[in-house]
């Protein structure tokens, strides 16, 4: 009896769960639904067919006019993201690891004064550091140069944080200590034993700054003039502003938003695995 | 270790204040060259920037650089945040030598020092007569200089979709009067269909019609800004528009130039577009299925006066900062006069020329095959010839436009009206001069 | 510059002398040479520009001469506070900013915290489909994202409204009254999966033996979930609330997207839109003190609500 109520209710539950899941997996799934077959439409089809029905397959010659327009800005664009995104957040990784490792091993004064002030610069809205740093860098020349953008993005106080809290849980001291019994030096230390430890770890901590340096579009947008120098979001907004003017771009903006999340969405998925272990260290400690 | 801690706040206290001097040198020190910059032609190859919004320069551009090989222009296109851009440009030193200005914000870049004077340049004064004159007028700042050359203006006319009127029967309104009327009748007959769309986001648009109805906005005497952006004129055309949206004859969800009007339109649910000349284009090249539907035909007027007004249309400026005056001049006047560029400018993106010679053009005088083969710059050469030439705009016209903008948002969302945009306009105009230190007083 | 930075770890690295600080630790030498690498961009591209905003914010512009002039800038003291605080725009920015956190952020963190807990009862299959899919919109930036939305929400090319329309409904997503929860809309669809992760991991975490207990009392899933999991995983919902604030007062790029379909989001929409603008006609030294009394209530409000959770739960 008290068994065959249980399985009643939780059939219910199951079908209820089921049901919510489906609705909201609808909703996260639509705008990229959307945007595949926006993407594979020709743009005179966008405002004239249904936005979730596949009509005229134009896929590939839209695909051509992206990697073509403006003598191939786009590809550059790709490459320029790479630069910022992916070399930016590896460097900021190294950084991030190096003083974290730094704040949880070694005792030294001013340690708690120091991580209270990059604690502190966790909540600095970024976007308001945008323009004294473009005024800055006008001083200094930097405006308009790869540097302007990737100087700024290798600061992550968020993964100094993280970093901290991985590599006291993650390092035992005694490995330290041992390493340092065994003569070598904090640098050998730091990268033969602890780097490896904090590997997962660092993973997470790249993938996070990769994300905040992605999702930046302020900042180039105020420190790049050159077109060839912006990242793929900026130059899709710029593009977004400029399509009444321009023919076809709309179709453009469209494919090349496609075209630039797809690879992310399928690296996230894969690495998913260090996002969870990452966040649980990260969020209970 | 308290010293190790206050040695180290030392050095970062004496980083910051160094950097903070150092950035301090370079934006606090703008100064007004109100004595004309020397005009001297440099040696060897130079290189010259051009920052514009107009499609297809590049190639009007390259066509310069073929024929030049000694004084090579880089174009950049800043359409997305045009003065946003420029004004960043500035604050860094790094303008280019020559960029596009639109006419309303060439007293907001000088107040801000932006130019550079070319009237040394013997060419730049002599250009004078080649253009439509009230153009002249306001790059010269009343004759003061030569800030910037003309480049395009856009008389406004009004884009009629002549096959809706002939369908319901509705006569093409010569008066604004008989444009309100024949709204209602359009609506009455096709409840989906719209006379047009009134952006509020859209201040230039508004204050191209506010010019057609000789509203001054701005004066300078006894050494003030007059400022008369809330008039009587202005609040005639602002209560005009306000009847109209609130009868809902016209939509107000709908940003010009969007993707989502082009699909109004396409969708047959607008019947007019209150429009300059270079929008000529924008409906030839986004609804190439239209062509032979639509007609241009001028201005709704006021009553007995017949004028028309400007929307748009641009300058290239000489910025300061800018090495290579002389070359500066050259280019400028070239791209600006010459028949072959023009015509480019012309095709490419759709510009209406200031010079009077490209009102010429061979392409200008004959008829255009998506309006039906009308003959349509004759509407816009004649509508150009009935504008107030005595309009100026103001120092802070930027953050005006944005607070016009935002009030009649507002007012198209049901809160408060358009005439209110206008006093929210006028007063925002004096507290962004007082903000810049610029002596104003409201007007008569 | 770069002497500028020899000399800040040069000063930094003073104290090589004194072998052992404290005891235990390396030498502060090996100690700088770990810590500089990322305090130095963070001293020059955090602290620094921090500074430079201050001391903008203490000057105002001044003028001589003529209808034009030439201006340069003064010491102004407390100036531009007062104008930022006497700006209704100022206000009317951070009412709206207020109304969209307190609605979007608990909605959102509930939906996520759902997710999350949902993924962790038996009750699900194809967990991990589910999973991936709610996560995927982190990967899309934000300016992208508002691009997609503006699509679905624009009544000339959404399907949605077309579909709505089909049953009677004219929706309009970028009226008046809705825009504000069409622009949170996109902010809840980027972030639930990443705040859902956060509180999955924390619930996975959880020793299976906590559980045991329950489950021997007979205490069904939801009592399970809202007894002792959602206790547990409190300073992972505390965490991602702070983030959410944090975020919600930096609001920019989607409405700035959205601004271009719909003249309902005004140009001082949110505070960094107001910053910006202001900024943007000319005047930075305003821009700078608004700048700053967002950082100051960003601050407020981050601190008093782990202030405020933290005293709880120690309780």
């Amino acid at each position: 009896m008290n068994n065959l109520t249980t399985t009643r209710e939780s059939r219910a539950g199951r079908t209820a769960a089921m049901g919510l899941m489906l609705l909201l997996a609808v909703y996260f799934l639509l705008p990229v639904y959307f945007l595949v077959v926006a993407a594979t439409k020709p743009q005179g089809d966008l405002a004239a067919t249904n936005g979730l029905v596949f009509s005229h397959f134009d896929l590939f010659e839209n695909l051509h006019v992206l990697f073509t327009r403006s003598d191939g800005v786009f590809g550059r664009w790709a490459l320029n993201t790479v630069v910022y995104a992916v070399l930016g957040a590896a460097t900021g990784t190294l950084i991030s690891a190096l003083c974290g490792y730094a704040l949880a091993k070694f005792r030294f004064r001013g340690r708690e004064f120091l991580f209270s002030v990059i604690l502190g610069g966790v909540l600095v809205p970024t976007t308001a550091l945008a323009l004294p740093l473009f005024l800055l860098f006008s001083a200094t020349g930097l405006v308009n140069t790869y540097l302007a953008v990737f100087l700024p993005s290798i600061v992550s106080p968020f993964g100094v944080y993280l970093a901290r809290i991985f590599a006291g849980a993650s390092v035992p001291q005694e490995l330290i200590e041992s390493a340092r019994l065994d003569g070598a030096g904090e640098f050998r230390t730091f990268f033969s034993v602890a780097f490896r430890l904090m590997t997962p770890a660092l993973v997470t901590i790249f993938l996070f700054q990769f994300v905040a340096i992605w999702n930046n579009f302020f900042l180039p947008m105020v420190m790049l003039q050159k077109e060839s120098l912006f990242p793929i979001t900026l130059g899709l907004y710029e593009w977004n502003g400029q399509t009444a003017r321009a023919p076809l771009l709309q179709e453009s903006v469209i494919t090349g938003s496609l075209v630039s999340i797809l690879p992310v969405i399928v690296v996230f998925i894969l690495l998913q695995r260090f996002w969870r272990t990452g966040l649980a260290a990260g969020s209970l400690k | 270790m308290s010293s190790t801690v206050t040695r180290t706040r030392v050095a970062v206290a004496a980083a910051t204040a160094g950097i903070v001097v150092l950035a301090g040198c370079s934006s606090s020190g703008s100064s007004d060259n109100a004595s004309a910059a020397s005009c001297e032609p440099t040696k060897g190859k130079v290189t010259l920037q051009y920052w514009n919004t107009v499609p297809g320069m590049d190639k009007v551009v390259a066509l310069w650089n073929k024929r030049h090989p000694d004084v090579q222009v880089e174009t950049k296109n800043i359409s997305n945040d045009q003065y946003g851009t420029l004004g960043n440009a500035l604050k860094a030193g790094k303008a280019p030598d020559l960029a596009q200005v639109g006419y309303d914000e060439l007293p907001n870049l000088r107040t801000q020092s932006a130019f550079v004077d070319a009237s040394a340049c013997t060419a730049a004064g002599a250009a004078k007569s080649k253009f439509v004159p009230w153009t002249w007028s306001q790059t010269s700042f009343g004759g003061t200089g030569v800030f910037a050359i003309p480049q395009d203006t856009g008389p406004m006319a009004l884009y009629v979709r002549s096959d809706l009127f002939k369908k319901y029967g509705v006569a093409v309104p010569t008066t604004w009067d008989e444009y309100a009327t024949a709204a209602e009748k359009l609506h009455k007959a096709d409840p989906n269909l719209d006379m047009t769309f009134f952006d509020p986001n859209n201040a230039e648009w508004f204050n191209g019609l506010l010019w057609q109805n000789d509203a001054r906005m701005y004066g300078y005497s006894g050494d003030k800004w007059q400022v008369t952006v809330d008039s009587a004129q202005s609040r005639q055309v602002a209560g005009y528009w306000q009847k109209l949206i609130s009868e809902k004859v016209v939509r107000t969800d709908l940003a010009h130039g969007s993707t989502q009007m082009y699909a109004a339109y396409q969708k047959d649910r607008l019947a007019t577009y209150v429009g300059a000349a270079w929008g000529y284009s924008m409906f030839r090249d986004n609804l190439p299925e239209q062509a032979g539907k639509w007609s241009i035909v001028p201005m709704p007027t006021w009553g007995a006066n017949g004028s028309s007004g400007d929307w748009g249309g641009s300058t290239v400026a000489f910025m300061k900062g800018g090495r290579h005056l002389y070359e500066s001049v050259e280019f400028n006047t070239w791209l600006n006069t010459d028949p072959d560029a023009l015509a480019m400018e012309n095709k490419l993106g759709g510009l209406y020329p200031a010079a009077t010679a490209g009102l010429e053009l061979p392409a200008l005088k004959q008829g255009v095959p998506y309006y039906a083969d009308e003959k349509i710059f004759d509407v816009f050469a004649d509508a150009s010839r009935k504008i107030d030439t005595s309009f100026s705009w103001g120092p802070t016209q930027k953050t005006v436009n944005l607070a016009l903008q935002d009030a009649m948002a507002k007012a198209a969302a049901g809160d408060g009206s358009l005439t209110d945009a206008l006093a929210t306009a006028q007063s925002a105009a004096l507290k962004s001069m007082k903000d810049q230190a610029i002596p104003a007083t409201a007007g008569k | 510059m770069t002497d500028l930075a020899t000399r800040t770890a040069g000063v930094a690295a003073t104290p090589v002398r004194r072998r052992r600080i404290d005891g235990g630790g390396p030498r502060a030498g090996t100690v700088a040479a770990f810590v500089t690498p990322f305090f130095l961009p963070f001293l020059l591209f955090y602290l620094v520009p921090v500074g430079y905003a201050l001391w903008q914010s203490f000057r105002v512009v001044r003028r001589s001469g003529g209808q034009y002039g030439t201006s340069y800038t003064a010491f102004g003291g407390f100036e531009q506070y007062g104008e930022v605080l006497r700006n209704t725009e100022f206000w009317s920015s951070i009412g709206r900013i207020g109304l969209f956190g307190i609605v979007q952020v608990p909605v959102m963190l509930f939906v996520a915290l759902i997710i999350a807990l949902l993924l962790d009862t038996p009750l699900l299959r194809a967990k991990g489909f589910f999973r991936i899919v709610a996560f995927m919109p982190y990967a899309v930036p934000g300016v992208i994202a508002a691009i997609m939305w503006s699509y679905l929400y624009s009544p000339q090319l959404s399907p949605v409204v077309d579909l709505l329309n089909g049953v009677g409904l004219h929706p309009d997503f970028l009226g008046p009254g809705a825009v504000l929860w069409s622009a949170a809309n996109v902010s809840t669809w980027l972030w639930t999966g990443y705040n859902m992760l956060i509180m999955f991991s924390a619930l996975q975490s959880i020793p299976q033996e906590l559980y045991e207990a329950a489950k021997i009392d007979g205490a069904s899933d939801w009592t399970t979930a809202w007894r002792i999991k959602v206790p547990i995983i409190a300073p992972s919902i505390v965490l991602t609330t702070v983030f959410s604030i944090i975020g919600t007062l930096q609001l920019y790029a989607e409405p700035a997207v959205l601004r271009q379909i719909s003249s309902n989001i005004s140009s001082t929409f949110t505070p960094n839109m107001l910053a910006y603008t202001v900024a943007s006609g000319n005047n930075y030294q305003q821009a700078a003190a608004i700048s700053v009394v967002i950082a100051v209530i960003t601050f407020v409000l981050s601190f008093g609500f782990m202030r405020l959770t933290s005293r709880k739960a120690g309780l």
